[in-house]
Protein backbone atom coordinates (compact mmCIF):
# COMPACT_ATOMS: atom_id res chain seq x y z
CA UNK A 1 0.00 0.00 0.00
CA UNK A 2 2.69 2.62 1.29
CA UNK A 3 4.69 1.80 -2.42
CA UNK A 4 1.55 2.28 -4.41
CA UNK A 5 0.64 5.35 -2.59
CA UNK A 6 4.10 6.44 -3.32
CA UNK A 7 4.08 5.79 -7.14
CA UNK A 8 0.76 7.47 -7.18
CA UNK A 9 2.46 11.09 -5.46
CA UNK A 10 5.42 10.29 -7.84
CA UNK A 11 3.47 9.77 -11.08
CA UNK A 12 1.24 11.72 -10.76
CA UNK A 13 4.22 15.13 -10.22
CA UNK A 14 5.90 13.49 -13.01
CA UNK A 15 2.76 13.58 -15.48
CA UNK A 16 2.65 17.48 -14.56
CA UNK A 17 6.61 17.46 -14.93
CA UNK A 18 6.63 16.47 -18.34
CA UNK A 19 3.24 18.15 -19.46
CA UNK A 20 5.46 21.08 -18.44
CA UNK A 21 8.76 20.37 -19.91
CA UNK A 22 6.74 19.59 -23.46
CA UNK A 23 4.62 22.73 -23.34
CA UNK A 24 7.85 24.30 -22.66
CA UNK A 25 9.64 22.77 -25.80
CA UNK A 26 6.85 24.03 -27.77
CA UNK A 27 7.44 27.95 -26.48
CA UNK A 28 11.03 27.19 -27.74
CA UNK A 29 10.23 27.12 -31.01
CA UNK A 30 12.37 30.26 -32.88
CA UNK A 31 10.34 32.58 -35.60
CA UNK A 32 12.56 34.11 -38.31
CA UNK A 33 11.94 37.61 -36.97
CA UNK A 34 9.47 39.37 -34.35
CA UNK A 35 5.97 38.97 -35.60
CA UNK A 36 4.52 39.51 -32.25
CA UNK A 37 5.41 43.47 -31.84
CA UNK A 38 3.12 44.58 -34.83
CA UNK A 39 -0.02 42.28 -33.29
CA UNK A 40 0.58 43.64 -29.91
CA UNK A 41 0.57 47.17 -31.62
CA UNK A 42 -2.15 46.85 -33.41
CA UNK A 43 -4.61 45.00 -30.58
CA UNK A 44 -2.79 47.59 -27.85
CA UNK A 45 -1.78 43.90 -26.13
CA UNK A 46 -0.54 44.49 -22.36
CA UNK A 47 1.84 41.34 -21.91
CA UNK A 48 5.45 43.03 -23.45
CA UNK A 49 4.48 45.96 -21.05
CA UNK A 50 4.08 43.85 -17.92
CA UNK A 51 6.84 41.40 -18.53
CA UNK A 52 9.04 44.10 -19.00
CA UNK A 53 8.18 46.18 -15.49
CA UNK A 54 8.54 42.54 -14.01
CA UNK A 55 12.17 41.54 -15.65
CA UNK A 56 13.44 44.70 -15.70
CA UNK A 57 12.02 46.84 -11.93
CA UNK A 58 10.18 43.63 -10.33
CA UNK A 59 7.95 45.81 -9.84
CA UNK A 60 4.39 44.19 -8.39
CA UNK A 61 1.52 45.13 -10.06
CA UNK A 62 -1.65 44.54 -8.10
CA UNK A 63 -3.02 41.25 -8.65
CA UNK A 64 -6.41 42.07 -9.79
CA UNK A 65 -5.44 44.09 -12.63
CA UNK A 66 -2.32 41.21 -13.56
CA UNK A 67 -5.10 38.97 -14.01
CA UNK A 68 -7.24 41.36 -15.88
CA UNK A 69 -4.51 41.98 -18.17
CA UNK A 70 -3.72 38.34 -19.11
CA UNK A 71 -6.83 37.45 -19.16
CA UNK A 72 -7.87 40.09 -21.75
CA UNK A 73 -4.98 39.65 -23.87
CA UNK A 74 -5.34 35.66 -23.83
CA UNK A 75 -9.11 36.40 -24.86
CA UNK A 76 -7.80 38.69 -27.88
CA UNK A 77 -5.26 36.56 -28.48
CA UNK A 78 -7.24 33.25 -29.03
CA UNK A 79 -10.22 34.83 -31.05
CA UNK A 80 -6.86 36.07 -33.10
CA UNK A 81 -5.86 32.52 -33.40
CA UNK A 82 -9.14 31.10 -34.66
CA UNK A 83 -10.23 33.85 -37.11
CA UNK A 84 -7.32 35.71 -38.62
CA UNK A 85 -5.46 34.62 -41.29
CA UNK A 86 -6.62 30.96 -40.77
CA UNK A 87 -8.45 29.38 -43.50
CA UNK A 88 -9.56 25.95 -41.52
CA UNK A 89 -10.79 28.99 -38.15
CA UNK A 90 -9.91 26.29 -36.05
CA UNK A 91 -6.59 25.59 -33.57
CA UNK A 92 -3.80 23.26 -34.66
CA UNK A 93 -2.69 20.68 -32.07
CA UNK A 94 0.22 23.01 -30.37
CA UNK A 95 -2.09 25.89 -29.61
CA UNK A 96 -4.89 24.02 -28.13
CA UNK A 97 -2.08 22.54 -25.84
CA UNK A 98 -0.45 26.09 -25.11
CA UNK A 99 -4.11 27.12 -24.19
CA UNK A 100 -4.53 24.55 -22.06
CA UNK A 101 -1.05 25.30 -20.19
CA UNK A 102 -2.32 28.76 -20.03
CA UNK A 103 -4.84 28.05 -18.05
CA UNK A 104 -3.04 25.38 -15.97
CA UNK A 105 -0.70 28.52 -15.51
CA UNK A 106 -3.38 30.88 -14.67
CA UNK A 107 -4.99 28.57 -11.77
CA UNK A 108 -1.47 28.24 -10.46
CA UNK A 109 -0.95 31.51 -10.38
CA UNK A 110 -3.89 31.97 -7.73
CA UNK A 111 -2.40 29.22 -5.71
CA UNK A 112 0.59 30.93 -5.89
CA UNK A 113 -0.70 34.01 -5.15
CA UNK A 114 -2.23 32.48 -2.09
CA UNK A 115 0.71 30.63 -1.18
CA UNK A 116 2.79 33.64 -2.17
CA UNK A 117 5.71 31.58 -4.00
CA UNK A 118 7.25 32.00 -7.00
CA UNK A 119 4.66 34.52 -8.49
CA UNK A 120 6.48 35.99 -10.76
CA UNK A 121 7.52 32.86 -12.57
CA UNK A 122 4.20 32.20 -13.48
CA UNK A 123 3.35 35.68 -14.86
CA UNK A 124 6.72 35.65 -17.04
CA UNK A 125 5.42 32.00 -18.44
CA UNK A 126 1.82 32.89 -19.17
CA UNK A 127 3.85 36.26 -21.17
CA UNK A 128 5.60 33.40 -22.78
CA UNK A 129 2.61 31.85 -23.85
CA UNK A 130 0.67 34.98 -24.99
CA UNK A 131 4.23 36.53 -27.01
CA UNK A 132 3.71 32.67 -28.59
CA UNK A 133 0.32 33.46 -29.72
CA UNK A 134 1.21 36.86 -30.98
CA UNK A 135 4.31 35.48 -32.99
CA UNK A 136 1.74 33.23 -34.60
CA UNK A 137 -0.80 35.31 -35.40
CA UNK A 138 1.54 37.73 -36.64
CA UNK A 139 3.25 35.20 -38.90
CA UNK A 140 0.15 33.77 -40.37
CA UNK A 141 -0.97 37.48 -40.86
CA UNK A 142 2.34 38.02 -42.77
CA UNK A 143 2.19 35.18 -45.09
CA UNK A 144 -1.19 36.00 -46.17
CA UNK A 145 -0.71 39.12 -46.97
CA UNK A 146 2.21 38.64 -49.00
CA UNK A 147 1.41 34.55 -49.53
CA UNK A 148 1.00 35.12 -53.65
CA UNK A 149 1.05 38.49 -54.18
CA UNK A 150 4.46 40.45 -55.97
CA UNK A 151 5.03 44.01 -54.88
CA UNK A 152 3.03 45.82 -57.79
CA UNK A 153 -0.16 43.51 -57.11
CA UNK A 154 -0.23 44.35 -53.69
CA UNK A 155 0.29 47.69 -54.76
CA UNK A 156 -2.57 47.11 -57.14
CA UNK A 157 -4.94 46.05 -54.68
CA UNK A 158 -4.73 48.59 -52.14
CA UNK B 1 -21.77 11.92 -23.97
CA UNK B 2 -22.08 8.21 -23.30
CA UNK B 3 -18.64 7.46 -21.57
CA UNK B 4 -18.63 4.10 -23.81
CA UNK B 5 -18.48 5.94 -27.12
CA UNK B 6 -15.78 8.96 -25.79
CA UNK B 7 -13.63 5.64 -24.88
CA UNK B 8 -14.00 4.08 -28.37
CA UNK B 9 -13.68 7.28 -29.86
CA UNK B 10 -10.21 7.73 -28.07
CA UNK B 11 -9.16 3.95 -29.04
CA UNK B 12 -10.05 4.76 -33.02
CA UNK B 13 -8.49 8.49 -32.83
CA UNK B 14 -4.97 6.58 -31.49
CA UNK B 15 -5.15 3.72 -34.14
CA UNK B 16 -5.49 6.23 -36.82
CA UNK B 17 -2.78 8.47 -35.41
CA UNK B 18 -0.20 5.05 -35.09
CA UNK B 19 -1.36 4.12 -38.92
CA UNK B 20 -0.44 8.10 -40.07
CA UNK B 21 2.91 7.63 -37.99
CA UNK B 22 4.13 4.39 -39.11
CA UNK B 23 3.69 5.63 -42.69
CA UNK B 24 5.21 8.91 -41.98
CA UNK B 25 7.97 7.53 -40.13
CA UNK B 26 8.88 4.51 -42.55
CA UNK B 27 8.27 6.51 -45.38
CA UNK B 28 10.59 9.28 -43.91
CA UNK B 29 14.82 9.23 -44.64
CA UNK B 30 15.64 8.51 -40.80
CA UNK B 31 13.79 5.56 -40.16
CA UNK B 32 17.13 3.66 -39.24
CA UNK B 33 17.26 6.64 -36.34
CA UNK B 34 13.90 6.29 -35.32
CA UNK B 35 13.74 2.22 -35.52
CA UNK B 36 12.46 2.45 -31.91
CA UNK B 37 9.50 5.19 -32.49
CA UNK B 38 9.03 2.57 -35.31
CA UNK B 39 9.13 -0.44 -33.41
CA UNK B 40 6.51 0.96 -30.43
CA UNK B 41 4.28 2.62 -32.39
CA UNK B 42 4.14 -0.82 -34.33
CA UNK B 43 3.54 -2.77 -31.18
CA UNK B 44 1.31 0.16 -29.92
CA UNK B 45 -1.48 -0.99 -33.50
CA UNK B 46 -0.90 -4.15 -33.20
CA UNK B 47 -2.18 -4.37 -29.86
CA UNK B 48 -4.68 -2.33 -30.49
CA UNK B 49 -5.97 -4.27 -33.17
CA UNK B 50 -5.77 -7.86 -31.02
CA UNK B 51 -7.76 -6.12 -28.46
CA UNK B 52 -10.57 -4.44 -30.66
CA UNK B 53 -10.73 -8.20 -32.31
CA UNK B 54 -10.55 -10.12 -29.04
CA UNK B 55 -13.47 -7.43 -28.04
CA UNK B 56 -15.79 -8.17 -30.80
CA UNK B 57 -14.96 -11.63 -30.93
CA UNK B 58 -15.42 -12.62 -27.02
CA UNK B 59 -17.07 -9.25 -25.41
CA UNK B 60 -15.55 -7.13 -22.46
CA UNK B 61 -16.46 -9.53 -19.61
CA UNK B 62 -15.12 -12.67 -21.77
CA UNK B 63 -11.91 -14.38 -20.10
CA UNK B 64 -10.05 -14.25 -23.36
CA UNK B 65 -10.04 -10.21 -23.60
CA UNK B 66 -9.23 -10.07 -20.30
CA UNK B 67 -6.53 -12.36 -20.95
CA UNK B 68 -4.99 -11.05 -23.81
CA UNK B 69 -5.56 -7.28 -22.69
CA UNK B 70 -2.98 -7.98 -19.46
CA UNK B 71 -0.62 -9.82 -21.56
CA UNK B 72 -0.52 -7.39 -24.84
CA UNK B 73 -0.10 -4.70 -21.69
CA UNK B 74 3.10 -6.76 -20.90
CA UNK B 75 4.25 -6.96 -24.09
CA UNK B 76 3.83 -3.21 -24.36
CA UNK B 77 5.72 -2.41 -21.22
CA UNK B 78 8.47 -4.74 -22.58
CA UNK B 79 8.60 -2.90 -26.30
CA UNK B 80 8.64 0.44 -24.32
CA UNK B 81 11.87 -0.84 -22.26
CA UNK B 82 13.51 -1.41 -25.39
CA UNK B 83 12.05 1.91 -26.80
CA UNK B 84 13.57 3.74 -23.66
CA UNK B 85 17.14 1.71 -24.51
CA UNK B 86 17.45 2.64 -27.98
CA UNK B 87 16.79 6.51 -26.88
CA UNK B 88 19.39 6.07 -24.05
CA UNK B 89 21.77 4.93 -27.43
CA UNK B 90 20.75 8.30 -29.68
CA UNK B 91 21.35 10.39 -26.36
CA UNK B 92 24.83 9.05 -25.96
CA UNK B 93 25.83 8.59 -29.78
CA UNK B 94 28.90 11.12 -29.10
CA UNK B 95 29.64 9.87 -25.83
CA UNK B 96 30.98 6.58 -25.90
CA UNK B 97 32.28 6.11 -22.40
CA UNK B 98 28.73 7.11 -20.96
CA UNK B 99 27.20 4.94 -23.23
CA UNK B 100 29.40 1.73 -21.37
CA UNK B 101 28.21 2.85 -18.31
CA UNK B 102 24.80 3.72 -19.29
CA UNK B 103 24.87 0.09 -21.15
CA UNK B 104 26.00 -1.57 -17.77
CA UNK B 105 23.60 -0.28 -16.10
CA UNK B 106 20.41 -1.15 -18.26
CA UNK B 107 21.55 -4.53 -18.01
CA UNK B 108 21.34 -3.85 -14.77
CA UNK B 109 18.03 -2.55 -13.82
CA UNK B 110 16.53 -5.26 -16.50
CA UNK B 111 18.04 -8.11 -14.34
CA UNK B 112 16.59 -6.55 -11.44
CA UNK B 113 13.38 -6.02 -12.89
CA UNK B 114 13.02 -9.96 -14.00
CA UNK B 115 14.57 -11.33 -11.15
CA UNK B 116 11.71 -9.36 -8.42
CA UNK B 117 8.93 -10.11 -10.99
CA UNK B 118 10.07 -13.86 -10.98
CA UNK B 119 9.77 -13.98 -7.18
CA UNK B 120 6.65 -12.18 -7.55
CA UNK B 121 5.90 -15.06 -9.71
CA UNK B 122 6.72 -17.22 -7.98
CA UNK B 123 5.20 -16.08 -4.42
CA UNK B 124 1.86 -15.59 -6.21
CA UNK B 125 1.37 -18.53 -8.83
CA UNK B 126 -1.42 -19.75 -7.28
CA UNK B 127 -3.46 -16.39 -8.36
CA UNK B 128 -1.64 -15.43 -11.34
CA UNK B 129 -4.39 -13.76 -13.47
CA UNK B 130 -6.34 -12.11 -10.41
CA UNK B 131 -6.84 -8.81 -11.28
CA UNK B 132 -4.91 -7.28 -8.18
CA UNK B 133 -1.90 -9.35 -8.63
CA UNK B 134 -1.96 -8.11 -12.70
CA UNK B 135 -2.74 -4.41 -11.71
CA UNK B 136 0.54 -4.11 -9.24
CA UNK B 137 2.76 -5.71 -11.56
CA UNK B 138 1.70 -3.82 -14.74
CA UNK B 139 2.12 -0.39 -12.21
CA UNK B 140 5.51 -1.79 -11.18
CA UNK B 141 6.54 -2.39 -14.76
CA UNK B 142 4.91 1.15 -15.87
CA UNK B 143 6.92 2.85 -13.08
CA UNK B 144 10.05 1.30 -14.00
CA UNK B 145 9.85 2.86 -17.06
CA UNK B 146 9.06 6.23 -16.14
CA UNK B 147 11.84 6.66 -13.84
CA UNK B 148 14.42 5.00 -16.36
CA UNK B 149 12.72 7.88 -18.70
CA UNK B 150 13.30 10.06 -16.31
CA UNK B 151 16.67 9.37 -15.80
CA UNK B 152 17.41 9.58 -19.53
CA UNK B 153 16.06 13.12 -19.43
CA UNK B 154 18.23 14.27 -16.58
CA UNK B 155 21.17 12.75 -18.92
CA UNK B 156 19.94 14.51 -21.84
CA UNK B 157 19.95 17.78 -20.01
CA UNK B 158 23.48 16.58 -18.27
CA UNK B 159 25.14 16.48 -21.62
CA UNK B 160 23.27 19.66 -23.08
CA UNK B 161 21.99 17.50 -25.97
CA UNK B 162 21.55 19.23 -29.01
CA UNK B 163 18.37 16.87 -30.30
CA UNK B 164 15.61 18.76 -29.88
CA UNK B 165 13.85 15.79 -31.56
CA UNK B 166 14.42 13.32 -28.52
CA UNK B 167 14.08 15.76 -26.02
CA UNK B 168 10.28 16.25 -27.32
CA UNK B 169 10.45 12.07 -28.11
CA UNK B 170 11.59 11.50 -24.38
CA UNK B 171 8.59 14.39 -23.16
CA UNK B 172 6.28 12.31 -25.10
CA UNK B 173 7.39 8.77 -23.08
CA UNK B 174 7.24 10.59 -19.86
CA UNK B 175 3.28 11.39 -20.43
CA UNK B 176 2.38 7.79 -21.52
CA UNK B 177 4.25 6.14 -18.40
CA UNK B 178 3.47 8.51 -15.62
CA UNK B 179 -0.77 8.80 -16.12
CA UNK B 180 -0.65 4.91 -16.12
CA UNK B 181 1.38 4.42 -13.59
CA UNK B 182 -0.50 7.14 -11.29
CA UNK B 183 -4.20 5.33 -12.41
CA UNK B 184 -3.23 1.52 -11.70
CA UNK B 185 -1.65 3.28 -8.66
CA UNK B 186 -4.85 4.39 -7.99
CA UNK B 187 -6.97 1.21 -8.94
CA UNK B 188 -4.66 -0.91 -6.65
CA UNK B 189 -4.97 2.20 -3.38
CA UNK B 190 -8.99 1.93 -4.03
CA UNK B 191 -8.77 -1.80 -4.31
CA UNK B 192 -10.96 -1.63 -7.68
CA UNK B 193 -13.31 0.94 -6.72
CA UNK B 194 -15.81 1.41 -9.92
CA UNK B 195 -14.65 4.78 -9.72
CA UNK B 196 -10.90 4.39 -10.20
CA UNK B 197 -11.53 1.72 -12.89
CA UNK B 198 -13.21 4.03 -15.31
CA UNK B 199 -10.63 6.47 -14.29
CA UNK B 200 -8.24 3.95 -15.59
CA UNK B 201 -9.86 3.05 -18.61
CA UNK B 202 -9.98 6.67 -19.99
CA UNK B 203 -6.54 7.90 -18.94
CA UNK B 204 -4.77 5.03 -20.49
CA UNK B 205 -5.80 5.91 -24.21
CA UNK B 206 -5.90 9.73 -23.03
CA UNK B 207 -2.24 9.47 -22.25
CA UNK B 208 -1.69 7.15 -25.80
CA UNK B 209 -3.29 10.12 -27.41
CA UNK B 210 -0.67 13.20 -25.69
CA UNK B 211 2.16 10.50 -26.84
CA UNK B 212 0.81 10.29 -30.25
CA UNK B 213 0.38 13.91 -30.75
CA UNK B 214 3.65 15.24 -28.91
CA UNK B 215 5.66 12.58 -31.08
CA UNK B 216 4.06 13.57 -34.10
CA UNK B 217 4.85 17.45 -33.50
CA UNK B 218 8.04 16.42 -32.81
CA UNK B 219 8.72 13.92 -36.25
CA UNK B 220 7.04 16.05 -38.19
CA UNK B 221 8.37 20.02 -36.82
CA UNK B 222 11.25 19.57 -34.98
CA UNK B 223 14.86 18.85 -36.53
CA UNK B 224 16.31 15.93 -35.35
CA UNK B 225 20.16 16.49 -34.77
CA UNK B 226 21.78 15.80 -37.98
CA UNK B 227 20.24 18.64 -39.33
CA UNK B 228 21.26 20.85 -36.35
CA UNK B 229 25.06 19.12 -36.67
CA UNK B 230 24.74 19.55 -40.60
CA UNK B 231 23.52 23.56 -40.18
CA UNK B 232 26.41 24.10 -37.52
CA UNK B 233 28.86 22.20 -39.81
CA UNK B 234 27.79 24.17 -42.72
CA UNK B 235 28.34 27.78 -40.75
CA UNK B 236 31.54 26.98 -39.27
CA UNK B 237 32.57 26.37 -43.04
CA UNK B 238 31.54 29.68 -44.10
CA UNK B 239 33.02 31.30 -40.95
CA UNK B 240 36.67 29.19 -41.87
CA UNK B 241 36.33 30.45 -45.75
CA UNK B 242 35.38 34.03 -44.32
CA UNK B 243 38.41 34.12 -42.31
CA UNK B 244 40.64 32.58 -45.04
CA UNK B 245 39.48 35.24 -47.33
Amino acid sequence: MILAALILILSTAMFFFYFQVTCQKVLRRQFDREYFQSIVNANRLEFPSLRKSLEEFGTPVDYPRLRMMLKCDFLALTYLLKNAANVNQRYSNEERLLILYFRWQFLSLAVRRLLKVGEKKAVLRLTSVLQYFANVVGQRVNTVRFGNLTAADYLLNL
Amino acid sequence: MDSGIASYGLQYGCILIEAALIIYVARSSHRGRRGGVLLYLSCLLATALARHYALCMYGLASWQYYNLYWTTDFLLVISAFILVCLFFRRGCLHEEKMWRFVRLLLVFIFVLVAGISGLSFSHNFSHLFTFFFVVEFNQNLYFTCLVLNTLLYLLLQQIDSADDQLGLLVCGVGIQFAGPAATLALVHLTTGEGFAQSLAYFTMPLCTLGMLLVWAYAIVRVPGREVVTRSRATVLAEVTAVLNV
